[in-house]
């Protein structure tokens, strides 16, 4: 018995990793880093969440974490997790079952998290044959991806495709909300022009779009 | 107004054994992380537009990583997909 979070009307990789998931013994787990957010997404914070969405998925909650735990108990204030205890925690569990562990944009996770955070997935990889993570980021963290995780990483490259573009234009053009300024004539310059310009400018319109 | 009250009582319920069992889930669950990335992926979730990026789906690398046969350490058990910013990464994951 699995439950999954977020798997209704979820994203395209975590969905198909979730309709596995429901067949098997499988767990998926997810993580999304956001520049704006990062004084709350410590290793501790994130790794914890991975842990977290584990648990939660289970019937029964692990001997590992109940310990982990009642130990904290006896400790006085603060919330007494380190980043040790919840990777053993998180290695127990995932050693035993197969797990789909998925971090959006490392590349908005500040550089001194990373490498924590990279190195505590290389821990968990070690002694969990059955984890597979998937990872996206900008260019320029993958070198450390592959360094950090010893060269243990498949690369595949990101580009929108023409037939992506024009579906996601033909989708956006049916939810405007302003369809009153909109003609036959500017629809089709749409459908015409923005496909046709080069990938490279694509991307950088949308760069400039997310910009503050 | 009495489902006013039996919101009510269910909580002092929970409240109750929250007392009397420490290992209560929800309070363990709290304990392993403040954060809720359900929100972002929902977020994402009701925004993408059904199947675009598919294709990644049916990459040979994609398909070696998702595959069962993960011992003997010969295949690469991270994938790392790149990309510019705005190419939609978020919405492939």
């Amino acid at each position: 018995m699995v439950s999954l979070i977020g798997c209704d009307n979820s994203s395209l990789v975590i969905d198909k990793l979730c309709d596995e998931a429901r067949k098997e013994d499988t767990s998926v787990v997810y993580f999304y880093f956001d520049f704006v957010a990062r004084n709350d997404q410590s290793p501790v914070n994130m790794l914890g969440s991975l842990l977290k969405q584990l648990v939660s998925g289970l019937e029964k909650i692990p001997e590992v974490v109940v310990q982990g735990f009642r130990e904290q108990r006896k400790g006085v204030g603060g919330r007494g997790l380190q980043i040790s205890g919840i990777l053993k925690m998180l290695q127990t569990i995932t050693a035993r079952r197969r797990t789909f562990i998925c971090v959006d944009a490392l590349d908005e996770c500040v550089p001194a998290h990373r490498v924590v955070v990279l190195e505590s997935l290389k821990q968990i990889l070690q002694v969990s044959p059955n984890t597979r993570i998937f990872i996206t980021g900008r260019p320029h963290v993958g070198s450390e991806v592959e360094r950090r995780l010893d060269g243990a990483a498949t690369f595949i490259l990101i580009q929108p495709t023409e037939d992506g573009v024009v579906r996601y234009l033909r989708n956006r053009l049916e939810g405007d909300t302003t369809p009153e300024v909109m003609n036959s004539t500017l629809e089709a310059e749409i459908m015409r022009s923005i496909p046709e310009t080069n990938s490279e400018t694509y991307v950088e319109t949308s760069a400039r779009e997310r910009l503050p | 107004m009495s489902q006013a009250f039996s919101d009510i009582h269910h909580s002092f319920n929970i409240t109750n054994s929250f007392n009397t069992s420490p290992d209560d889930k929800s309070e363990i669950l709290a304990w392993l992380s403040p954060l809720e990335p359900w929100m972002r992926h929902q977020g994402i979730g009701s925004q993408r537009v059904d199947s675009i990026g598919a294709w990644l789906l049916e990459t040979r690398e994609f398909r070696r990583w998702h595959g069962s046969s993960t011992e003997g350490g010969s295949i690469h058990a991270t994938l790392f997909c790149d990309g510019n910013p705005g190419v939609g990464k978020s919405y492939l994951m």
